[in-house]
């Protein structure tokens, strides 16, 4: 099969994403099927850590380490990446459906002429090198499977958690230096400033355990247990957009149709009612629970557990459960 | 200022929409303005309310104008409606090639949009126009400055684990998250105006496009079939009681489950 198969490692202040070291993980089974190479694009400045701990990860590494290119910014990245994809054909080209990506992809898509599948929740490829990529619509109503003209690359961008990290020690990669040339004449954006959320958790969007509170808290203040139960799982929290809509809550935390879809592993609702804006952000997380004082509350019929209770009994309990048996392993 | 706004009808995020065969979907009649679209036009109405100009809405659609009905009497100057039976089963690339062809030329500052149609929830017709007019693009913005003499806005996006504030030379296309505005509630009055004006339909021979570059033709990605979420086993309510209960449930978690 001609063509390599890509994945675009995006990295954050030097560290790359997990997103893109699940991508690896599942290109690396693509590629076994299709005997296709699997390629990394690492674009940033001072990448010796993130280099290294793509090593196992790939086949080829494609590096383009400069200052200009420290912060993302689609101005510098897609003519990049646009010139090495002209270069080299690759059959598939895959990334994280994080700001980046969602900035980053539907541009280059259109820029490279070629088919795009945002937000997937699952991919497979063919003998043959076609990928097929499964997305939600209308908020996760109805799921469709799509095929790519055959314009190259296939691209798709994935949410988090959806394939399993997964190292190859055998594999080690070659490394590419590809330099990068600035585009001076062009009117750029200017990154003026990056402010860091006051919580240091990973993004809900990212995120492997979410614990959540909807209206049911009461008030902003108590959100104070769910933290606590939070930090014990080492968990983000997340919420609803009644608590944004009263301005508890910031909106980055808000699950659900205007806010984010999360695709947990565990994800905890407490006092959440469940109406259709908010557990449509839940479809695919792997195993729910949902905690309401209401029997005939809707959340239920989302979860795989459910207790009915008070929330503020049943949270601290679950906590001190948690830190007993979580420290016991 | 010379403001336009890509706005979209789309179903109601309480309507049902089922499977109805392998590549076709029924969709119950409830829509509504792209609840990311009317945070656009009120940010663009905003901008004009203080530096003067124009906004004109532009929307893609065969059957509804009702986006750019709305946007009317949210207070838009003008709506323009670019229909053509090609464009059925057109990709966000063959909408974003209309899109573009119909701003190619015209004296724009600032194009706004939604993050994403709560439709097809792809985001991509935005970023699309943006690079088929070669012009720079922010996705997805909290806030809006524009700095009319100096031809620049400042915006704030989010990234994980915070915010990023640029500086983007104008003219720009910005695509607009919740946070940014707070849509206005037309008054009766402009409903009923609205109802009323003039929207002006463009068709793909005057924008010089061939049919076949968009619709199922030029469309870049096929949807082989439509299949319902995956259903959820049914839930296992546990009812001993407190503590018992939080006891059964970690006990489930880690040892059915394995998620902790």
């Amino acid at each position: 099969m001609p063509g390599e198969i890509w994945v675009f490692a995006e990295q954050q202040e030097g560290k790359v994403k997990k997103i893109a070291l699940e991508l690896l993980s599942a290109g690396a089974l693509f590629a076994e099927k299709t005997g296709q190479p699997l390629g990394a694009l690492l674009l940033g400045s001072e990448l010796k850590g993130a280099t290294e701990s793509l090593i196992p990860f790939a086949d080829k590494l494609y590096i383009w380490d400069d200052p200009e290119l420290a912060v993302y910014s689609s101005d510098t990245y897609l003519p990049a990446m646009a010139a090495l994809v002209r270069e080299r054909g690759p059959s598939v080209l895959l990334g994280g459906a994080t700001s980046t990506g969602k900035d980053l992809f539907p541009r280059l898509a259109a820029h490279l002429r070629t088919g795009y599948a945002p937000d997937c929740t699952a991919l497979t490829i063919e003998d043959d090198g076609s990928l097929v990529a499964t997305r939600p619509l209308f908020g996760g109503k109805v799921f469709s499977e799509v095929t790519f003209s055959d314009d190259r690359p296939q691209m798709a961008l994935v949410r988090s958690n959806t394939f399993s990290v997964d190292p190859n020690p055998k594999r080690s990669a070659e490394v590419f230096s590809v330099p990068f040339v600035s585009e001076s004449a062009r009117a750029k954006k200017k990154v003026l400033a990056r402010e860091k959320a006051p919580d240091e958790r990973v993004d809900i969007s990212e995120a492997e355990i979410v614990v959540a509170a909807g209206r049911g808290i009461k008030a902003p203040e108590n959100f104070r247990i769910i933290e606590e139960l939070a930090a014990v799982l080492k968990a983000s929290v997340g919420t609803t957009r009644a608590t944004v809509d009263e301005g508890w809550r910031e909106l980055k935390d808000q699950i659900g149709k205007s806010g984010k879809n999360i695709s947990a592993k565990l994800y905890m609702a407490f006092g959440i009612s469940g109406a259709i804006h908010h557990v449509l952000g839940i479809g695919t997380c792997k195993t729910v629970v949902a905690v309401d004082s209401d029997p005939n509350a809707l959340i239920f019929n989302y979860a795989d557990y459910g207790i009915v209770g008070d929330l503020f009994q049943i949270v601290p309990a679950l906590t001190e459960e948690l830190k007993k048996t979580l420290t016991d392993k | 200022m010379e403001i336009y706004v890509l706005v979209k009808q789309v179903p109601d995020p309480e309507a049902i929409v089922k499977v109805k065969g392998e590549t076709e979907l029924e969709i119950e009649n409830k829509y509504f303005t792209n609840f990311f679209d009317e945070i656009a036009i009120e940010a663009g109405l905003k901008v004009r309310e203080k530096f003067g100009g124009k906004l004109t809405a532009l929307s893609v659609d065969n059957r509804r104008a009702d986006a750019l009905r709305r946007a009317i009497a949210m207070g838009a100057d003008e709506a323009v409606q670019i229909t053509d039976p090609a464009l059925e089963g057109s990709d966000p690339f063959g909408i974003a090639r209309a899109l573009a062809a119909f701003l190619q030329g015209k004296p724009f500052d600032l194009i706004l949009a939604g993050r994403q149609a709560m439709d097809d929830d792809a985001g991509t017709v935005g970023l699309a126009v943006a690079e088929a007019l070669g012009i720079p693009h922010v996705h997805g913005i909290l806030s809006l400055e524009v700095d009319p003499t100096e031809r620049v806005v400042r915006v704030a996006r989010e990234i994980e684990g915070g915010k990023e504030i640029l500086a983007s030379p104008l003219p720009a296309l910005l695509t607009c998250q919740k946070g940014l505005s707070v849509p206005r509630i037309p008054q009766v009055m402009n409903v009923m105006k609205a109802m009323k004006a003039q929207i002006k339909k463009v068709d793909l021979a005057s924008l010089g496009i061939d049919p076949t570059e968009v619709g199922p033709q030029g469309a870049k990605v096929r949807v082989r079939r439509y299949f319902p979420p995956p259903r959820r086993a049914a839930v296992r309510m546990i009812k001993e009681d407190f503590p018992e209960n939080v006891k059964t449930l970690v006990r489930l978690l880690r040892e059915e489950a394995k998620v902790i």
